[in-house]
């Protein structure tokens, strides 16, 4: 018994976490993320790669759903946390970590999962396995929801075989449709993306929004109320531009972002992070790889980057944003985030900015969504990753309690 | 003062793997202190990083995705490790070495071919579109750098009119290889990157398709993909060493010590590398290599060979 409880001990020094957010429950997301940074501990990027399933917030059925089928795919020793605050943040982790190493609880949960699959097993018909519904929210192993038309066809592990079709270069290819999301690094919360793919390239796409049972209200709303508008603004800008940075590869700049982040949130003082954020902004700007690798990359005809809060402030300060302009480049658009950021903390003295209504955040947020299709077509699939980091989606902004469907 | 390399007992063999882990556990080290350190950790919590990550997969279970090809993506797990192993059989520490083949250089180059097949099984083996995506990323990064890698290591093996890696740091007792072949040596390190998708070149891991081929491999399937990447990468900072920066020679220390530190300051580039630049994708790279690293690569060789022949 020595050797397993040394090994748990210094599991417990780097647990893997997978974060699924809610819509709407982004701030609870961050400061996850803050604290997992102070501890030494790593986002899980997959399934298979996390020891903690960490949920932010209150999800709807459907996302409920996908994340218990998520729940089924940790490999264990596996625990999980529901995060709706930040007060308990520190307890709720310290005992996760102490379940995790709980070598009794956690070979009692083995030993429970696997007589749960011999069951499914031994079931007539149970083709699929981990108790898979064939409409439900996969990820990592996007291989599940393939095609269920042919049935005729031979079915390896009661997975039908994907069906041909022509690629661009008109060669026949197979495809494969797999959904993205809503349990995806870097990804609007609860954004649903349905791909048809051939090899990486997208074929065709339709997206949706599963959506929260209900908005953060009673702690965190306690816990943002000194926050105002315009830092909200600067947070969001943030972490948009740390999502679009990790994507693009970059670690110690999306860090460095993220870390401005959450600085951002709890400094006195808002005007202390213009110097910090206009240094990202050059160094961005600097990177010839990034320029290199960004190169061509656009959201087409999409208007994007109306500034929602301090829109006077902003022109004061001479900001270049890159409203309403026709194919605005995933880099300008990282680079305006930042600047946008860094020109709202030089004006506002944490004063109250006029926002923009919750109308306004819907409409664009909806207007996003119904472009994503059109613009995902035909794209390979990191392309396909940067653009939708690049729209810097708010589904929270959306209308609760139904869904969106687009195509 | 350099001597002519001596073919040791492969009893000696046994000892090699250890002293490969070893220089890998030292770079996955420091690439936790210096993740920690852009987190705003002390650099201690960093270095220990490994430990708890190697007790974290030896804990985990393995788990099998439906209808896996659990046979080739075992193999391609444990390739990695392997193949590192069989790589540094060629490569003398100091004066001695485990097998001075008469196409050594060449042996190592067929080892990093065998990486195309490894990572490639790893991404098929899971039945999972990410990792199916992430071994197609490998694969045409594969393309990209494989022939401008193969005539780096010509340059060398030319100037040295030898495939032997003994001759090669023989032919070196005068000047370093990396004076007068620099392409040579820069496009074999980011070659080396490469091979081992590392860093920029780790778009087949990548965070946008959920870890690529990473993303279904857990427990000790992941730990023994993990350390391969380590360890192929020592493999390759190991081989810069007797090729292009003069093997053992050096003042002072005893002639095996500079092969390790030369090869840890090497690692140490690839570390201290890995995040500090954007990813370089495979499609934007696929021209840039075929355009002008071939080219440079053939000049390069061109270079050498008149000097040689010149001389």
């Amino acid at each position: 018994m020595g050797l397993t409880s040394v090994l748990a001990r210094w599991a417990s020094k780097r647990v893997h976490v997978l974060i699924i957010e809610v819509p709407g429950w982004g701030a609870s997301r961050m400061l996850l993320e803050a604290e997992l940074d102070r501890r030494g501990w790593a986002v899980a990027l997959s399934p298979a790669d996390a020891d903690l399933l960490a949920v932010c917030g209150m999800p709807g059925e459907e996302l409920r759903a996908a994340c218990d089928f998520v729940w089924n795919q940790l490999p264990g020793p596996r625990a999980r946390v529901n995060v709706t605050g930040s007060g308990s943040l520190s307890t709720l982790l310290n005992e996760a970590s102490a379940h995790l190493g709980d070598d009794s609880a956690q070979r009692e949960d083995a030993r429970s999962r696997s007589q749960n699959t011999v069951a499914e097993d031994s079931a007539p018909d149970a083709g699929e396995h981990d108790g898979m519904a064939p409409e439900e929210m996969d990820h990592g192993s996007m291989d599940h929801g393939m095609d269920h038309g042919e049935m005729d066809m031979p079915m390896p592990g009661g997975i039908p075989l994907a069906e041909g079709g022509d690629d661009r270069d008109g060669l026949e290819m197979d495809f494969l449709t797999v959904p993205f999301g809503p349990v995806m690094p870097h990804w609007p919360a609860g954004l649903v993306v349905d791909c048809v793919l051939q090899g990486d390239v997208v074929v065709s796409a339709q997206a949706r929004v599963l959506e929260a049972v209900s908005a953060p209200t009673e702690v965190s709303t306690e816990e943002m109320t000194y926050l105002v508008e315009a830092r909200l603004r600067i947070i969001r800008l943030c972490d948009h531009a740390s999502q679009l940075l990790a994507l693009a590869g970059w670690q110690t700049a999306a860090q460095n972002a993220r870390r401005l982040r959450d600085d951002a949130r709890w400094s006195a003082d808002i005007a202390e992070h213009v110097a910090p954020l206009d240094r990202l902004r050059r160094r961005v700007e600097r990177s010839v790889l990034l320029r290199w690798s960004l190169k061509g990359i656009s959201l087409g005809g999409i208007s994007v980057g109306r500034p929602v809060g301090g829109t006077d402030a902003l022109a004061e300060a001479g900001a270049a944003t890159p409203a309403d302009q026709a194919g605005v480049a995933i880099r300008d658009r990282l680079i305006g985030w930042l600047h946008e950021a860094a020109a709202l903390a030089a004006t506002s003295s944490d004063t109250r900015s006029p926002a923009a209504g919750d109308l306004d955040r819907a409409r664009e947020a909806r207007d996003l969504l119904g472009a994503l299709p059109a613009l995902l077509r035909g794209t390979e699939l990191g392309t396909a990753r940067l653009l939708i980091a690049g729209l810097g989606l708010d589904t929270a902004a959306l209308a609760p309690a139904h869904e969106r469907t687009h195509d | 003062m350099t001597e002519p390399i001596v073919q040791v007992s492969p009893a000696w063999a046994v000892l090699t793997p250890f002293l490969l882990m070893l220089l890998a556990l030292t770079a996955a080290g420091l690439n936790g202190a210096l993740v920690a350190r852009t987190a705003g950790r002390p650099l201690r919590s960093g270095l220990a990083a490994p430990l708890g990550e190697v007790a974290r997969l030896l804990r985990q279970r393995r788990q099998v995705t439906v209808a896996a090809d659990v046979v080739l993506w075992r193999i391609g797990a444990a390739g990695l490790v392997v193949v590192a192993i069989l790589k540094i059989l060629v490569i003398p520490l100091g004066p001695w070495t485990l097998a001075d083949l008469d196409v050594g250089v060449v042996w190592f180059n067929t080892m990093d071919v065998m990486t195309w097949a490894l990572f490639w099984l790893i991404g098929w083996g899971a039945n999972s579109a990410y990792a199916l995506v992430g071994g197609y990323r490998f694969l045409s990064l594969a393309v990209s750098y494989e022939l401008p890698l193969m005539f780096a290591l010509i340059a060398p093996a030319v100037a040295a009119r030898s495939l032997q890696v003994g001759d090669v740091v023989a032919a070196q007792q005068d000047l370093w290889f990396v004076i007068w072949m620099p392409v040579a040596f820069v496009i074999f390190c980011g070659s080396v990157i490469a091979f081992s998708s590392w860093g920029p070149f780790a778009t087949g891991a990548g965070r946008d398709i959920a870890g690529g081929f990473l993303a279904d491999v857990s427990g000790v399937d992941r730990l023994l993909i993990l350390a391969g990447r380590y360890a192929v990468l020592t493999a390759g900072a190991a081989f810069a060493v007797p090729v292009f920066l003069g093997g053992g020679g050096g003042p002072l220390l005893p002639e095996w010590l500079w092969t390790i530190v030369k090869t840890f300051l090497v690692l140490a580039v690839f570390v201290a590398i890995r995040h500090r630049v954007p990813t370089i994708r495979p499609d934007r790279f696929a021209e840039v290599a075929w355009i002008i690293v071939l080219p440079a690569a053939l000049l390069q060789v061109l270079v050498v060979a008149i000097i040689v022949v010149g001389s």
